[in-house]
């Protein structure tokens, strides 16, 4: 299942502790209810998506493996 | 800042951060990573620190928040899976909150894969090295006499080893595994290849218990009562059933008359090797007893210094940080070994720990039935041992 994106955030080639922030900096400059799509190579972002959506709030859609990507849809949720 | 407290460098290596938690208890560790990868293992010690898990997210999210809750009268030592995201925030700790924090080198990676080498005994003829690998309570050995080498149990960071002997002159001549292992992955046969020395295993440990499929790695095959002679060394294979069904323990006799007897999985300094990694508790814990207590009770003397292939507790150590015990010392503080055969028999029987399931995949990979890549491998030696078992726990 894919979902329609308000913003894409491409992370492909940064490590942790990249995504997370870039991530958590992006889903504020969309609107409550709009869909961020992410894209990262890290293998360690998988759980550290999660974990970030679980904490924050924000809801995870979608966490898939395209090829050696790693794609999130997160939707803001406050 | 300069210096941050007193630490040498912003970085610590694992090596430095094992080596002050064991010299002083000032340190707080502060784990950064996510909630799974924190509950499935943690950096542990002999005084193992107080240790803060907050998730890196939370100081992302709101660093006022997270710095308020912390404490600030210890130097911190920051840690998370790799090292990137702990750097992050010990960097910012220091330079924007003024709190002594310094980052764990290459993470919990770095931490696993840290190994320490200590000397058991050095003389003219010959020197035995007890190589630790702190993370996860397992133990290697290496005997040089007459500038050839024997390695007992070597793990899967097989360089190591090589580098040693480069550096001791010494011609690696005999690899020696006690059993096939389940919890982590045997460097021998990549050794063997690598090197050309024997790798020996006994046939027994040579079929995978659960696939009952045949191993495909080349090894000789060690029996009851074989002999190796190393330099001035003599090496005597004692083929004691139990935790394994090839499990072998060599007693190494000395030209000082000095005896060592290195048990692998049998038996360890506080506890003994569990029988249910095969699958066949019930039917091999009476074999624990008979290796134990008729077996090596009869034919090892009791000065043998007992090298065991694992510890489960850091304070198994001794004084000098050696997991290393006289036999006839262990037959006394042992606390399993204080008991009668049905006594010891129920006590297994009832107090087997679940066995992890990534131990039937170790010995697949153990047996050259799997190859796993780097990642893989060490994803499945992930954590402490769990192939002992006490009364003590």
């Amino acid at each position: 299942m894919t979902y329609q994106a308000d913003q894409v955030l491409d992370c492909s080639g940064l490590s942790c502790p990249m995504p997370v922030i870039k991530t958590s900096k992006a889903i504020k400059t969309i609107e409550i209810g709009q869909i961020l799509k992410m894209i990262a190579t890290d293998p360690g972002s998988q759980a550290d998506m999660e974990a970030w959506s679980r904490q924050t709030g924000n809801e995870m859609l979608a966490s898939l493996k395209e090829g050696d990507k790693f794609v999130y849809f997160i939707k803001r949720s406050k | 800042m300069s210096q941050v407290a007193d630490f040498t460098d912003i970085d610590i290596s694992a090596e430095e951060l094992f080596n002050r938690i064991n010299r002083s208890n000032d340190l707080l560790l502060l784990d950064v990573r996510n909630d799974e990868e924190y509950e499935a293992w943690k950096i542990e010690a002999r005084n193992t620190p107080p240790t803060l898990h907050r998730f890196y997210g939370e100081f992302v999210e709101d660093e006022e928040a997270f710095v308020a809750h912390l404490p600030k009268d210890r130097p911190m030592v920051v840690v998370c899976a790799k090292g990137g995201a702990s750097e992050y925030v010990a960097d910012r700790l220091r330079e924007f909150h003024n709190i002594p924090a310094v980052n764990l080198e290459g993470g919990m990676i770095a931490w696993g894969n840290f190994y320490r080498r200590q000397a058991v005994v050095t003389t003219e003829d010959y020197s035995i090295y007890q190589v630790d690998r702190p993370s996860r309570g397992c133990l290697s050995y290496i005997l040089v006499s007459q500038g050839q080498a024997a390695l007992i149990d070597p793990a899967r960071h097989a360089q190591q080893y090589l580098d040693f002997l480069q550096e001791k002159d010494a011609e690696l001549a005999l690899i020696l595994d006690t059993h096939a292992h389940a919890d982590h992955i045997s460097g021998g046969p990549a050794l063997a290849q690598h090197t050309g020395a024997p790798y020996y295993l006994h046939p027994y440990d040579g079929i995978h218990p659960f696939d009952m499929l045949p191993a495909t790695i080349a090894y000789e095959m060690l029996k009851d009562g074989m002999t190796f002679t190393l330099g001035k060394l003599t090496l005597q294979a004692l083929h004691v059933p139990g935790h394994t069904l090839g499990l072998v323990n060599f007693l190494v006799t000395a030209p000082d008359g000095q005896a060592f007897f290195f048990t692998g999985d049998s038996l360890f300094i506080n506890s003994f090797g569990r029988p249910d990694l095969g699958g066949q508790g019930q039917s091999w814990a009476p074999l624990v007893y008979q290796a134990i207590f008729e077996k090596i009770k009869s034919v090892v003397p009791g000065e043998a210094l007992v090298l065991p292939g694992h510890y489960a507790l850091h304070k198994e150590a001794n004084e000098d940080g050696l997991y290393a015990m006289p036999l006839a010392e262990l037959w006394q503080k042992n606390p399993d070994l204080q008991v009668g055969k049905d006594e010891f028999i129920e006590f297994v029987l009832s107090h087997l720990p679940t066995m992890p399931q990534q131990y039937i995949e170790i010995k697949r990979v153990n047996a050259g039935l799997s190859r796993p890549d780097e990642q893989r491998a060490m994803e499945l030696e992930l954590g402490k041992n769990v192939c002992a078992l006490s009364t003590a726990y």
